[in-house]
């Protein structure tokens, strides 16, 4: 028999999910709120740890759709159960019967204004990490205009009780220091210097990637956190921080800084929660049944997770998620069939 | 009218004369013990108010006004003001014409305290006459008015919500035993007097009361017992009222002289402070003014509570719930006998020990002019003071230069390359004397730029400045005040949106200096201005205050949302406030917008 | 005693053996928030008074959790109590408390 399973969110971890269910022979619906489908992902350019372009794997992902339905600029307006469904209407007025959900709706990029100590959407020359993800798509950004001096701010938004987000982000170390390099093959004469409170490189390569930062790239890294950035006369940025190793004050003057956003909760997980009765954990992200041995599954019957709607993941995570969720959904079909 | 006892005594009379007398001694004691502690100048000050004709009446006011008829608590909330009117009132209306009662029938027994409380015990009457007719009905009349209030008091206890409170406060086991004497008092002496009724006369209450027992029994007005029992619970009440709340009635007519004097508390439990402590009746109205009191362990560390722990000479205890407190001073503005809790608790705090004595003496070597920087245009000269906040709110001094540059001030930077604190954090921790290091040394920045305008947009240095900075010939300006001032006049100009905006009033600007209508007219020069649930003096604390010490960063987390929730009572499409601690910290938390006054301005204006 | 004109003298070595930590908690007794620092430097960067001297909470708190009180205490004395630390520090401590409480505890 076949079922519907409806996969709210058309990131990485949707499209994977959707493939994979497909796959086992179920009738995957998914819907993504933006214009096209990819998430986050699709506004990014290259991948730590080798630079892969995220255009190559998001072609490879989305290259075989056949049998997947899915919506783009569509958002969820309600979900009801029934006995053994549910009902979800959506913003383009279809209703669909589903008999699982799959929720991957990722996080939402911290609001880097929120840290007004920064100057983003203050000063002229801050950006951020999607912006300068952005700029490497287009080549467009007015902000950045031969930068000599680039600072890069680790855990803007993460490990912070005052930003609201305790967690750490897991993936800004590396995509800073991803990044970094990037600059520098752009701008070889510019100084590079990456602010970071602990430079967290824990997956494979990552640590070459540090290496080559360093030795190869010439990048700078202190360890202290940006503390304030206020503008000279000449429109420069004054950025001042602890150097912690050397144990005094650091001011330097840049000609851009980089904000690494972390990854907040996604802004509209309390209204899922409330809708479908999700655990939400105390930092915002929704809580799988058991971090351990069930983190595709919530604690409603017949909703599963996915991705970073459960916590910050990098790509291949998400993705190993999703494919476990598609198995995990197979194997609740299975059961209820007995 | 003739006595009925030539002796003029009785045996019950004994436990009100001995509470009568203890509580007599008591008072008198205290009010010499207060005067004792009172510093000489203090003393000659409250000596000097009694011969001015002027405090004078003001006391005389006060004095009925507050201890009597509890005007305030009219204002507040109607049922509570004729519940604590109509006893106080009602029982001075009894003692009052009693008193005249014996001065007019029997002025020979005037100097006998229990006369005219008994006097319908001790007299008989003969003949009706129109004048003790009129006196009986006024007593009952009195009684009755008294009796609804007990009644409506009864009510309170146990029914706190129906009165408008939404928490009282816990009594403690004197508390109770006073309470339930004073809740005795007044329908024993109903019954007392009903006894009596057909010998020493009555009117519409009494003498209905007396037709029923005397159907019951034969000779009424042998039940001495009822008057035993009236006189034991006056006795009683007057034997704790020292150790109750209760204290506060006779307490708060020596507090009313000294505060109409202008006398403020100095240590944290003698001289003025005894006064007030003792005038606390425990009412429990900061309960609910305290933004605290969000968490129901906050509501230890409300003002009530701090009183019975100083009263009770806990001082690890009242220690712990000084250094908790906010200094957002909103009990204070609310109290009806305006205890000055904040005061209290910071006169507690200055006499903590610090080993580590703070030393400014680097700032000595600094230049004066080394941290200013001239943004010259023409014009009028200000000095502005941004503060050390206002680096990690680049947003607010930004847009006040907008908007002086936009007005042609000709304006200098009294900060721009390092702060001297203004001292208020130290104040606020009771660090009065290294306070004054850095207010000297601002002092002298300030002089030497020769402005004649210093203007601040911080709260809480504006409060400083303006309070305990003497800057003779400068003027302290807000930005607020400063802006609304410029708008007037024509000298900046203004958009106005379709945006509406909630303003929240710092508790140091608000509160602590009383500008609440500058930003509210400015405001409105700009968009739509929309009330917050509680605002103006009621406003509730962000929850960033630098005044309290021990508060944790997740207990202040929980006053922010509160104080959020009561701003956004009428979906504003703005936070508005001028205050840069106030916005870090709603800013963390708030999904409405939260916005810097000058930044609304800058943004609004024409240039 | 001959003065050969060198001693045994403590080196820089951090003893963590000998260290009398005491104070310390005693210090976190009055301050719980005294262990929550992962030593970021934000407090150091922004300090009002670390524009005019030396002063730097971190440092401070790292060395009376080493047991060297004596090294950095004095550093304390030019703070102004701004409270622009309890700001900044993303662990949000109570650094104002923590200051009174380190001037309460510790005597030098």
């Amino acid at each position: 028999m076949k079922r519907n399973v409806l996969i709210i969110g058309g990131g990485p971890a949707g499209i994977e999910a959707a493939r994979r269910i497909r796959d086992y022979g179920h009738t995957p619906i998914l819907i993504e709120k933006e214009a096209r489908l990819g998430g986050h992902l699709a506004k990014w350019h290259k991948l730590f740890p080798d630079g892969e372009s995220t255009e190559e794997v998001l072609t490879a992902l989305t290259s075989d759709m056949e049998g997947i339905k899915w919506f783009t600029d569509t958002a969820i307006v309600s979900i009801n159960r029934l006995k053994h469904l549910y009902v979800a209407i959506f913003s383009n007025g279809i209703t669909v019967q589903a008999d699982a959900i799959l929720f991957a709706t990722g996080f939402s990029l911290f609001p880097a204004e929120k840290k007004e100590e920064y100057g983003y959407g203050i000063y002229n020359n801050v950006v951020t990490n999607a912006d300068l993800e952005h700029f490497f798509n287009t080549g467009n950004d007015p902000r950045i205009k031969d930068p000599k001096v680039i600072g890069f701010v680790h855990c803007v938004g993460s490990r912070d009780e005052k930003a609201g987000n305790r967690q750490c982000s897991k993936v800004c170390c590396a995509t800073a220091v991803k990044q970094a390099c990037e600059m520098k093959e752009r701008y070889p004469d510019a100084s590079i210097y990456c602010f970071y409170m602990d430079l967290r490189m824990f997956g494979r390569k990552y640590e070459d990637l540090y290496l080559n930062a360093q030795r190869k790239y010439g990048i700078f890294f202190v360890r202290g956190r940006v503390s304030e950035v206020s503008e000279d006369i000449e429109g420069r940025l004054v950025v001042k921080a602890e150097d912690t190793l050397a144990g005094k004050p650091l001011r330097i003057t840049m000609d851009l800084l980089v904000l690494m956003a972390g990854m907040s909760p996604c802004i509209e997980n309390p209204e899922i929660a409330s809708m479908t009765g999700i655990h939400m954990g105390e930092d915002g992200f929704f809580m799988p049944r058991d971090l351990m041995l069930r983190p595709v599954e919530s604690h409603s019957k017949g909703i599963f997770l996915a991705g970073a709607v459960t916590g910050p993941k990098t790509i291949p995570e998400t993705l190993n998620e999703a494919r476990a969720a598609a198995m995990a959904i197979d194997n609740y079909f299975k059961q209820k069939a007995e | 009218m003739r006595e009925r006892f030539i002796s003029g005594f009785d045996h019950f009379v004994l436990p009100f004369m001995l509470g009568m007398i203890f509580v007599l001694v008591w008072c008198a004691v205290g009010l010499i013990k207060v005067m004792v502690q009172i510093e000489r100048k203090d003393r000659i000050k409250v000596y000097k108010s009694l011969i001015n004709p002027k405090i004078m009446g003001k006391n005389i006011r006060d004095w009925f006004c507050d201890c009597l008829f509890h005007v305030k608590l009219w204002k507040r909330n109607k049922v509570l003001g004729y519940m604590h009117s109509s006893i106080a009132f009602g029982w001075f209306m009894l003692i009052v014409i009693g008193h005249i009662e014996t001065f007019l029938y029997i002025p020979e027994r005037g100097g006998l305290f229990y006369y005219p409380i008994f006097f319908r015990y001790f007299m008989a009457v003969e003949s009706t006459t129109l004048r003790g007719s009129l006196l009986f009905f006024l007593m009952d009349f009195f009684l009755l008015v008294v009796l609804s209030g007990i009644i409506l008091a009864i009510i309170k206890r146990f029914r706190s919500k129906l009165m408008g409170m939404r928490r009282t406060t816990k009594l403690t086991l004197l508390d109770r035993i006073g309470l339930y004497s004073l809740w005795a008092i007044f329908p024993l002496r109903l019954i007392a007097e009903g006894f009596t009724a057909g010998v020493g006369g009555g009117s519409f209450l009494t003498v209905p009361v007396n037709w029923v027992f005397a159907s019951i029994l034969s000779k009424p007005e042998n039940f001495t017992i009822a008057w035993w029992a009236y006189s034991i619970a006056l006795g009683t009440f007057m034997f704790v009222l020292p150790f109750t709340r209760y204290m506060h009635i006779p307490a708060e007519i020596l507090l009313i002289p000294l505060k109409n004097a202008g006398i403020k508390v100095r240590r944290p439990r003698k001289g003025y402070a005894l006064a007030e402590l003792y005038s606390c009746p425990s009412c429990g109205v900061c309960l609910d003014a305290c933004p605290m009191s969000v968490d129901k362990a906050g509501l230890k560390n409300t003002t009530v509570y701090y009183v019975r722990q100083v009263k009770r000479r806990n001082e690890p205890r009242a220690l712990a719930i000084a250094d908790k407190c906010l200094m957002c001073g909103k009990c204070s503005v609310l109290c009806p006998i305006d205890i000055s809790a904040t005061d209290l608790r910071l006169a507690l705090r200055k006499r903590q020990p610090y080993n580590i004595g703070h030393d400014f003496s680097y700032l000595d070597k600094l230049p004066n002019g080394a941290l200013s920087s001239a943004v010259s245009v023409g014009g009028e000269k200000v000095l502005y003071y941004a503060g050390c906040m206002s680096s990690l709110t680049p947003m607010v001094s930004q847009s006040v230069q907008k908007v002086l540059t936009t007005a042609g001030i000709e304006f200098t930077l009294m900060d721009e390359n390092g702060t001297v604190c203004c001292g208020r954090p130290l104040l606020l921790s009771g660090r009065t004397e290294e306070a004054k290091a850095l207010m000297e040394k601002n002092k002298e920045i300030i002089r030497e730029s020769g402005a004649p305008i210093l203007l601040v947009s911080c709260a809480i240095c504006y409060r400083i400045f303006k309070e305990d900075y003497d800057l003779e010939g400068i003027q302290v300006i807000h930005y607020t005040e400063y802006f609304e001032q410029l708008a007037a006049e024509g000298a900046i100009k203004l958009n106005k949106q379709k945006l509406k905006y909630v303003y929240h009033d710092p508790c140091e600007l608000g509160r602590g200096c009383g500008i609440y209508d500058a930003p509210r007219k400015a405001l409105t020069r700009v968009g739509d201005l929309v009330p917050a649930g509680k605002e103006r003096k009621e406003s509730i604390c962000c929850g960033g205050s630098l005044g309290s010490l021990t508060l944790s960063h997740e207990e202040r987390g929980r006053i922010t949302d509160h104080s959020i929730r009561n701003l956004t009572a009428n979906s504003p499409d703005r936070i508005v406030t001028a205050c840069p601690l106030c916005m870090k910290t709603f800013s963390r938390q708030s999904e409405v917008k939260v916005v810097d006054f000058a930044q609304v301005i800058a943004e609004n204006i024409i240039e | 005693m001959i003065d050969f004109g060198y001693t045994l003298t403590p080196s820089s070595t951090i003893e963590i053996d000998d260290a009398d930590l005491s104070l310390f908690d005693q210090l976190c007794a009055l301050e719980p928030d005294a262990l929550k620092c992962m030593s970021c430097g934000s407090c150091a960067a922004s300090c009002t008074a670390g524009v005019f001297t030396d002063v730097n909470l971190r440092k401070v708190l790292l060395s009376l959790q080493r047991g060297c009180e004596k090294d950095l205490l004095f550093q304390l004395k030019s703070c102004m109590l701004c409270g622009k630390c309890y700001i900044v520090c993303p662990r949000g401590i109570n650094t104002r408390h923590l200051i009174l409480s380190i001037c309460k505890i510790y005597n030098i």
